[in-house]
């Protein structure tokens, strides 16, 4: 009987095992580049579209505590610089993993002004990449497409350093008489 | 217990402003005064204020002055503390009172920042707030960066706010939260998040490819970098916008950043006799998310 009932259980929690393990069996994560408002909002939809996904959260150091609040979140990882996201600053934490999608929230329609953050995901192992945008729209990011946006800025950091070189002299000439100027003085 | 003053700015929300203020009536704590200044609406948010809400003191401005309109209210505020809010979030019941313990703990914290979180997603996070003791550490800190705070939900000591100039009303809208930061660093107070103290807060999910957010971002950006920043470090930052400017202008096919950067210098005489450099190891420390600013357009 208690032999019975021992094989019971055990078929019941390896059961529950099995399906955990099948309800987890892939991973996603989520580089948090958009403000916690947005990606409350952003989160509920991502859950409705991957189901079964174990979800890990990258994010600065001050958003830890406030990314510990999501109940669906099984890890919140600390990026480890004070910096923007950045290609040339790999997160080492998640060297060697593999995540099954890797979203990219945008806090804009278009993704205009994240390359940074598109450029990083490209440091992080994953099957597929999505962006997230600010109405939780959810569009497919191949390599292909990251080179081709990257591209386009180098060609428009081209033409921002040049027209931005133009205007230095100005600046040097007027800036500090501008600065003094702008002075709070004593007794004002 | 200490008076608390809530401010809030409302301008034509007339459906925000009545939730916010009966989930402000929800409030855990004693000692409360609502003030709300009204910028010149006209969808009838000051009658339904006055006829639903008596216990709450309505301050009606003529027409919309932007942030200034805060200022007003934080004149007549007699609380020891102020709570900032939005005209579409509100605090959380308990958060007032997790807010009060912890100024009088601390007298060198300044500012506690709200988390403010995003209003449809209330039963997730409202569960967590309940489920957090009050007495566990839940300052979102850093140890390498000082933080700014968000508007929509913050507490400041009354008279620190007023030591430092309240908000800057040549801003008009936005990143004023970010220059108050800076003088409240100066002045030698600390700004902490904590995540058990919370405020909701109606985060639009729809872009409407508005000219205000990035026009304002932006010409307040050199603003702040003009006020704040010691000489040498303005100057630096005053280049890399411009580059931004540029560039964000070439990307998104717009003139609205190239308007900001035009008018910044055009109407500098707004922020005249206004500059005071922070300390060194604040303009460095501060986290100011510059190109941040440059993503609101599309």
């Amino acid at each position: 009987m208690y032999f019975l009932h021992f094989i019971g259980s055990f078929r019941m929690e390896g059961w529950n095992v099995l399906s955990k393990r099948k309800e987890y069996s892939r991973r996603a994560l989520i580089i948090r580049s958009v403000s916690f408002q947005q990606l409350d909002q952003n989160f509920l939809e991502l859950i409705k579209t991957f189901p079964r996904y174990e979800w890990d959260l990258l994010t600065h150091e001050h958003g830890v505590k406030l990314a510990g609040k999501y109940q669906s979140v099984h890890r919140v990882i600390s990026y480890s610089y004070t910096e923007s996201f950045s290609i040339w600053r790999r997160e080492k934490s998640l060297k060697g993993k593999y995540y099954d999608a890797l979203i990219i929230p945008v806090a804009n329609l278009t993704g205009a002004g994240f390359l940074n953050v598109f450029l990083f995901s490209l440091t992080i192992k994953a099957k597929k990449r999505y962006m997230c945008n600010l109405v939780s729209e959810l569009h497919p990011v191949s390599f292909s497409t990251i080179a081709v946006k990257a591209m386009m800025s180098l060609l428009n950091n081209v033409v921002s350093g040049i027209l931005t070189g133009a205007l230095l002299p100005f600046l040097w000439l007027l800036f500090p008489r501008m600065l003094n100027h702008l002075e709070k003085r004593s007794g004002r | 217990m200490p008076l608390v003053s809530i401010v809030m700015l409302c301008w034509n929300r007339l459906a925000d402003v009545r939730e916010s203020l009966s989930r402000i009536r929800l409030i855990e704590y004693g000692e409360l005064e609502v003030i709300v200044v009204d910028n010149g609406s006209t969808d009838g948010t000051p009658e339904m204020v006055e006829t639903e809400f008596p216990e709450v003191r309505l301050l009606r401005m003529e027409k919309n002055i932007g942030i200034a309109g805060y200022n007003q209210g934080f004149e007549v505020a007699r609380g020891e503390y102020l709570v900032i809010i939005d005209d579409d979030s509100f605090p959380a019941p308990n958060s007032i009172d997790r807010m009060v313990k912890r100024f009088e703990r601390d007298p060198l914290l300044g500012v506690i920042a709200f988390d403010v979180r995003n209003f449809y997603h209330y039963d997730e996070v409202a569960s967590f707030e309940e489920a957090v003791s009050s007495t566990e550490s839940s300052a979102a800190i850093s140890d390498h960066y000082y933080m700014s705070f968000n508007g929509a939900g913050v507490g400041i000591r009354s008279d620190l706010f007023r030591q430092v100039g309240y908000y800057p009303e040549e801003f008009f809208l936005y990143n004023n939260e970010m220059d108050s930061a800076f003088r409240i660093w100066d002045a030698g107070y600390r700004i902490e998040f904590h995540s058990d103290i919370i405020a909701y807060h109606k985060h639009s999910p729809v872009n409407r490819a508005s000219w205000r957010a990035p026009y304002y971002y932006v010409r307040n950006a050199f603003w702040l970098v003009w006020k704040n920043y010691p000489a040498d470090m303005a100057i630096k930052l005053t280049r890399t916008l411009i580059f931004h400017c540029i560039h964000a202008s070439l990307e998104q096919r717009t003139w609205i950043y190239l308007k900001a950067l035009r008018d910044a210098f055009r109407q500098i005489y707004r922020i005249s006799g206004k500059r005071k450099p922070v300390q060194e190891h604040i303009a460095k420390n501060l986290r100011v998310p510059y190109d941040v600013f440059f993503t609101f357009y599309r």
